[in-house]
């Protein structure tokens, strides 16, 4: 079946090659009708990322986004052929597709007058696209070996589809199964392992893969109905409501309509209703898991979420061969990050804390067992080093880094706020030593932002701000500052006239 | 740690002119890991690091000799590429005592990771 074959092989492609990607909406031999569908995705991002997250979707699937008033959330049109591509996206941290948009819902006065409004709406939303997408979809993810969840392909087909189509998207979604299996984007480890934990986890799951694929004509004759959940984000001054009436009452009406189980935690399909203002969007998640914690396995008491890592390095624009320094990485997200995602980089991960560069050590080491199992072949090494190291006195040679890229210690869960006094100066000072003029530039992500613009306001002559994103950071609010070095050349304390910063004299 | 790495890598007294550059390497565990060959990375590799430096730290690792000198044309020389490739990239040092030719403080690579705090003065 050349259909088969030519979509098997677009989905190696995609996971082999995330570089390369390309949308193509192949209009070559007859496929079936589902596979011409275009769909409207939605993604949550890091607030404050939007724009970024927009610019990855342009550049990766070619579609354009709308960035939502709901802060955090973007939403993009793609056909169902570029599905697999959107998992790869690196700066979304969920996914779901999009049932029905109201950019203008007009709530009744009353409580009860609402929600017998959601309970209506229920039966009235076109269900049957989203869901084959949904069923698309759940082919691509990872069975997970803790959660028995029953085979998507068993699930009760809608009554208005012909059997001919079913029977297609059965076969092909076979042929996704079993090829997948062997390169599947394997989503991130739950709990932080051991290497050999880790390479156990993947050797059952590869098991459980190939036993469920031969089990498929087996659990079809077993029960098929659907478990689900709904889950109600709502945000707002003016509603009369709250989250979980909506979520109950919506809840009711679809199990009423499509026969479903509820259950709230072991669920496979989960249905989202997000209410902002007078904006509702009624969707299905893709993401069981938020794609967050892709790289890591080995955590600190302070790991950044890899999509915010994500975000911080397209901030800075690499360019080939360029060097990315972390003088603070904890556990190396930062790093780990970019070496996967720009990989013609060479990465350089730094801590002061022996525990911290264990980790990240231990996390880049996973990290290549995972590409090893992944793609099968001897890993290759990452263009990735670690060294323990005293930020304030980098042993790097001046002026040989391009770009810095740091998680700087808020002072909160990590240092204090009066050691940030010392620290940042300090910091600020050694970067632009070992930063290239002219072309250096530094993205720094702190949450204490007083001391920072201290700390910058007596560096003018080397460090030029360039652009700040706002961003939240399990709840508090913190900054990304794009910073430019400027072409003037570090010139040593001891060559000036002993000229120090003020507030680094006295404690 | 690649010899990347050690090529960046230079002792640096705050409030003094920077010193010890490049460290010397007594290594006692080298690992060959093959990474993916990038032509273009490597080409432009070649105009930012230091190449006496790298040379001599590959030599003094008892490595297959590499050209010393440039070649005309180099950037398209797969052959001369990959064999700078080589030396940047896929030379892992594991265990190794990193030396400053200044102050002569010692610095231990261990599992591939540096300890360079000062502290072990």
């Amino acid at each position: 079946m050349s259909d088969v074959q030519e979509a098997t092989n677009q989905l190696l492609d995609v996971n082999l090659c995330e570089n390369q990607m390309s949308v193509q909406v192949t209009e070559s031999g007859p496929r079936s009708e589902s596979e011409h569908l275009q769909v409207t995705i939605g993604a949550t991002v890091p607030t404050g990322f939007e724009q970024t997250a927009a610019d990855e979707v342009r550049e990766k699937l070619g579609s354009s986004c709308k960035i939502s008033k709901d802060r955090g959330k973007i939403y993009f049109d793609i056909s169902v052929d570029s599905l697999a591509q959107v998992h790869c996206l690196r700066s979304v941290d969920n996914l779901f597709v999009v049932v029905q948009e109201f950019k203008d819902y007009q709530f009744k006065e009353t409580k009860e007058e609402v929600l017998k409004d959601f309970e209506e709406l229920a039966g009235k939303l076109p269900w049957s696209d989203p869901l084959k997408i949904w069923k698309i979809n759940t082919c691509f993810k990872k069975k997970k070996t803790k959660r028995r969840k029953i085979n998507p392909n068993s699930s009760k087909e809608k009554t208005d589809k012909g059997q001919g189509d079913t029977t297609v998207e059965k076969d092909v979604k076979k042929e996704f199964t079993n090829s997948v299996s062997d390169s599947q984007i394997l989503d991130c480890y739950e709990n932080p392992a051991i290497k050999e934990e880790v390479s156990t986890l993947i050797g059952d799951d590869l098991t459980s893969c190939k036993d469920e694929a031969e089990e498929n004509s087996k659990e079809e004759a077993d029960s098929e109905v659907l478990k689900f959940r709904v889950t109600c984000n709502r945000a707002g001054e003016k509603h009369c409501f709250s989250s979980n009436e909506a979520a109950r009452d919506f809840g009711g009406a679809v199990q009423d309509y499509f026969k479903w189980k509820a259950d709230m935690t072991n669920f496979d399909v989960e249905v989202l209703l997000n209410i902002h203002d007078n904006e509702i969007v009624v969707g299905i998640a893709l993401t069981e898991e938020s794609l967050h914690r892709r790289n890591i396995t080995h955590f600190g008491p302070t790991t950044l979420r890899s999509t915010l890592a994500y975000g911080m390095l397209r901030l800075c624009a690499p360019q080939p061969t360029d060097i990315i320094v972390d003088p603070m990485c904890g556990t190396g997200a930062i790093p780990i990050e970019g070496s996967t995602e720009w990989s013609n980089c060479y990465h350089i991960a730094g801590d002061n804390n022996p525990l911290a560069v264990n980790r990240a050590a231990n996390n880049i080491s996973s990290l290549l067992t995972k590409i090893q199992v992944k793609e099968g072949k001897l890993s290759l090494g990452l263009p990735i080093d670690t060294i323990q190291w005293d930020i304030c006195n980098l042993p790097l040679r001046t002026g040989s880094i391009d770009i810095i890229v740091t998680d700087m210690p808020f002072g909160k869960r990590m240092g204090s706020k009066k050691r940030n006094w010392n620290l940042y100066p300090a910091c600020l000072r050694e970067m632009s030593r070992v930063c290239r003029p002219g072309t250096g530039r530094a993205v720094l992500l702190t949450q204490d932002k007083k001391c920072f613009a201290k700390a910058l306001s007596g560096m003018g002559h080397l460090w030029r701000k360039v652009h700040t994103v706002w961003v939240n950071i399990g709840g508090l609010h913190a900054a990304v500052y794009l910073l430019k070095r400027t072409p003037q050349s570090f010139v040593h304390p001891s060559e000036q006239d002993g000229e120090r910063c003020p507030w680094y004299k006295d404690r | 740690m690649k010899l990347l790495t050690h090529n960046l890598l230079s002792l640096h007294v705050w409030g003094v002119r920077p010193c010890g550059f490049p460290l010397h390497l007594q290594a006692t565990e080298v690992h060959i890991n093959p990474v993916e060959f990038n032509p273009n990375f490597v080409a432009c590799m070649i105009l930012k690091v230091e190449w006496e430096v790298l040379l001599e730290a590959a030599n003094s690792l008892h490595l297959i000799k590499v050209p010393k000198e440039t070649i005309q044309g180099y950037k398209h020389d797969k052959k001369f590429l990959r064999k700078r490739h080589h030396t940047l990239l896929e030379v892992d040092v594991l265990e190794c005592i990193l030396q400053c030719p200044e102050s002569g403080c010692l610095f231990p690579i261990s599992h591939g990771i540096h300890n360079m705090l000062e502290t072990e003065i």
